[in-house]
């Protein structure tokens, strides 16, 4: 039989110079920016080394607060949508016997919704004195957790993560749904004939079977996080103050500034934490089917 | 995006029609000479909000008069500067542009001895007040014509005249007046002080609109400042208003919902009779009339902001401003369209047809201010000075910025020295990118 032969090597150059020039070069021209003091304020470009890395780094600075937050932002929106995630899934899955479909409709539904459109109306919901949310709890009686959700600096970024989680349960839900439509039946029937409980499938079954999905939804999380942007400027602009200020719209407020060099330099960080972080989540879950 | 205002002048539709294939009916229509199509379109492109109404109609005034059809490109004031100036830089200036005057600005932000037509000679040049003829002007060169009502968009404390009566509350004059009312309102139930925080940009005005003060305090501070001899931090009368700014937020005189606020609404709060002071433009009250009549305008006074004892007019002479693109091929229609502007006739008709413009910039215009609001110019018309963000460099690029840190400060999280250190802190950075040679020493 003739062996197959590969496709020749020039059918990917054209794709190739399109991402080389698309994407490399400005990615290492936006690096190379960023040991430059490059600005709206001035034409000449000049070389400062790692100043605005030093600025970044700064105790004086708030940047590494913005960056505390980024990384506060994506463990818990991780922690809630799988969590959330896995619980809907789960009862979908095998709970619910009736109305599936239309109660996976419901849930995925605030996926589509777009951000703005979410942040606009949490906005209204949240708003301390005439929300919604306040409204109902003091209608209850219960004043004393009607407070300055978006407002108050000390809560507005734990408010941010659960408007962020509400909108994306839906998803993280559909991808391990799907994970566990693929788990076959007979491992829970040989179970349940070896006198396993529900938790012990879900710890020996479900949880090990599930690991691709959850990594995937975890590496999508991660990434996900870390760049956060539309919610919080849609939310709150960063505010209270610098309270949920993150990498992303500090980027976009140092270019809307004219601060170039310094933005491409956040740029870096940001896509440093991005790539040892990414590389960190899937190491780790790659281990972890070795451990069962 | 862009947001292209046409007017629905005939000639426009002409137009419209003529590419829908209604060339027949057009050709019948052109036959009176007063309906044909331009003869020359100018661009001009602007920031939100800076192309009022009147103005939109003048420009089909001036189409009428003259066959120059203006195209208004409108776009987000968010997006309007990274787009002003990549048009310019890329040599694609529209014929006029919108820009923020401001000595600073202009020269930073626009580049307008490369990018802008020197106005100088041009016949309206002449009588536009100076103080605001100053901030379009470099190297003695004027590059803009500010279209702006500057005075009458001085920001003053508005209050109502009923409630202060019913409680017994005079005008405050300094700050410990000016508190002193505030709790007596907030005793009897009433917010003393609708306070927009949520933007972010409305409450830096309770301080760095106290510029006048500031430089009579200390003489010659502005010219210190630009000149990196003094430093905001550690300045008493700035530390002061600061301070008391902080003050009037956790005495809760803002209300509980200021963080929320947006400034939006001020005129709703006003007109709910609930909330007693607004700081806001000398055109509130006829605004406050406009959108709820039931308020006059009649019922609201005005009041020099109190912080930090102030009783000077903090005037602000910059603003919007009108500029022609030296790379236009249409740069005298674009002078015509900027005379025609000028005209008395024309600037009367703005004024009349613009609820917030007060005046225009320019000798012999008509006023429009509330009696309160004269009577408040005639007082203190010896004590007039320019707000910082003008008056000082590097302080207007890093307004919002001011604003989350003033949040900040409402929060606990920074106290009023840190914000005063971070103001000099940024200029020093911005200085240093504009490699101002005030910072190289």
């Amino acid at each position: 039989m003739k062996p197959m032969k590969p496709y020749p090597f020039y059918f990917v150059i054209a794709a190739l110079a399109l991402y080389v020039t698309f994407f490399i070069i400005p990615s290492l021209a936006g690096i190379a920016y960023s040991f430059t003091d490059w600005s709206s304020y001035s034409e000449e470009v000049s070389f400062v080394g790692l100043d605005n890395f030093r600025t970044i780094l700064s105790p004086d600075e708030s940047y590494l607060s913005f960056i505390g937050n980024t990384l506060v932002f994506t463990f818990w929106t991780i922690i809630l949508k799988t969590a959330f995630g896995l619980g809907l899934a789960l009862l979908l899955n095998r709970g619910v016997r009736s109305f599936v479909n239309g109660y996976r409709v419901l849930i995925y539904l605030p996926a589509i919704l777009p951000t703005l459109v979410v942040a606009l109306i949490f906005r209204s919901i949240l708003n301390p004195a005439t929300g919604l949310l306040n409204s109902l709890l003091r209608s209850v009686g219960l004043d004393g957790l009607a407070l300055s959700w978006l407002t108050d600096p000390a809560i507005a970024l734990y408010a941010v993560i659960g408007v962020d989680s509400w909108k994306g349960i839906g998803y993280i839900m559909v991808i391990l749904l799907a994970g566990l439509q693929t788990i076959p039946r007979d491992y829970y029937e040989a179970a349940e004939i070896d006198g396993a409980g529900a938790w012990a499938k879900f710890r020996y079954i479900t949880l090990p079977m599930l690991a691709p999905a959850l990594m995937i939804v975890t590496v999508l999380n991660v990434l996900y996080g870390l760049r956060i942007f539309d919610i919080v400027y849609a939310l709150t602009n960063g505010g209270p103050g610098y309270a949920t200020e993150v990498l992303s719209t500090e980027i976009f407020k140092a270019f809307s500034k004219g601060q170039f060099g310094l933005g491409t330099a956040i740029s870096s960080i940001l896509f440093l934490i991005l790539v040892v972080t990414g590389y960190l989540v899937i190491r780790v879950m790659e281990r972890q089917p070795d451990r069962q | 995006m862009t947001i292209r205002v046409k007017g629905a002048s005939i000639p426009g539709a002409l137009r419209l029609m003529g590419l829908a294939g209604a060339s027949s009916l057009a050709l019948v229509m052109a036959s009176d000479a007063s309906l044909a199509a331009p003869k020359l379109t100018l661009t001009y492109m602007a920031s939100q909000e800076w192309v009022k109404d009147a103005e939109q109609d003048l420009a089909k005034k001036f189409e009428e008069k003259t066959g120059i059809a203006i195209d208004f490109q409108i776009l987000p004031s968010d997006q309007y500067f990274n787009v002003l100036q990549t048009k310019l830089n890329s040599g694609e200036g529209p014929d006029l542009f919108g820009g923020q005057s401001g000595v600073t600005d202009l020269k930073l932000q626009y580049n307008v001895e490369k990018n802008a037509v020197d106005l100088s000679k041009e016949p309206w040049a002449s009588k536009e007040d100076p103080l605001v003829a100053a901030q379009s002007t470099v190297n003695g060169k004027l590059y803009g014509m500010t279209y702006w009502d500057i005075v009458g968009n001085t920001w003053v404390v508005s209050y109502n005249k009923k409630l202060f009566a019913q409680y017994g509350l005079s005008v405050p004059t300094t700050y410990a007046e000016f508190k002193a009312d505030c709790q007596k309102l907030k005793d009897a139930g009433v917010q003393p002080l609708f306070e927009p925080v949520a933007p972010g940009w409305h409450h830096v005005l309770w301080f760095l609109e106290l510029g006048p003060r500031y430089e009579e305090l200390t003489p010659g501070l502005a010219d210190s400042l630009n000149a990196n001899t003094a430093t905001f931090a550690g300045n008493a009368a700035m530390t002061s208003a600061v301070t008391q700014l902080k003050e009037v937020f956790d005495n809760g005189y803002m209300g509980q919902n200021a963080l929320a606020d947006v400034y939006t609404d001020a005129s709703k709060a006003m007109a709910s009779g609930k909330v007693g002071m607004v700081l806001a433009n000398t055109g509130f009250a006829s605004l406050v009339e406009h959108d709820y009549p039931d308020m006059k305008a009649s019922d609201i006074g005005v009041f020099l902001m109190p912080l930090a004892d102030n009783q000077r007019v903090n005037i602000n002479p910059a603003g919007p401003t009108h500029f022609i693109y030296s790379g236009s091929p249409n740069i005298d229609a674009a002078k015509q369209y900027l005379d025609f502007l000028a005209q008395p006739e024309n600037m009367d008709y703005f004024i009349d047809h613009t609820p917030t413009a007060m005046t225009l910039p320019f000798e012999g215009t008509k006023t429009k201010f509330s009696a309160d609001a004269q009577a408040m110019f005639d007082t203190h018309k010896d004590a007039r000075g320019t707000v910082y963000q003008t008056a000082v460099t590097y302080v207007n690029p890093q307004w919002m910025d001011i604003g989350a840190d003033l949040t900040a400060m409402f929060t606990g999280a920074l106290t009023p020295e840190k914000v005063l250190s971070n103001i000099d802190k940024r200029r020093a950075d911005l200085a240093k990118a504009a490699k101002d040679p005030a910072w190289k020493k």
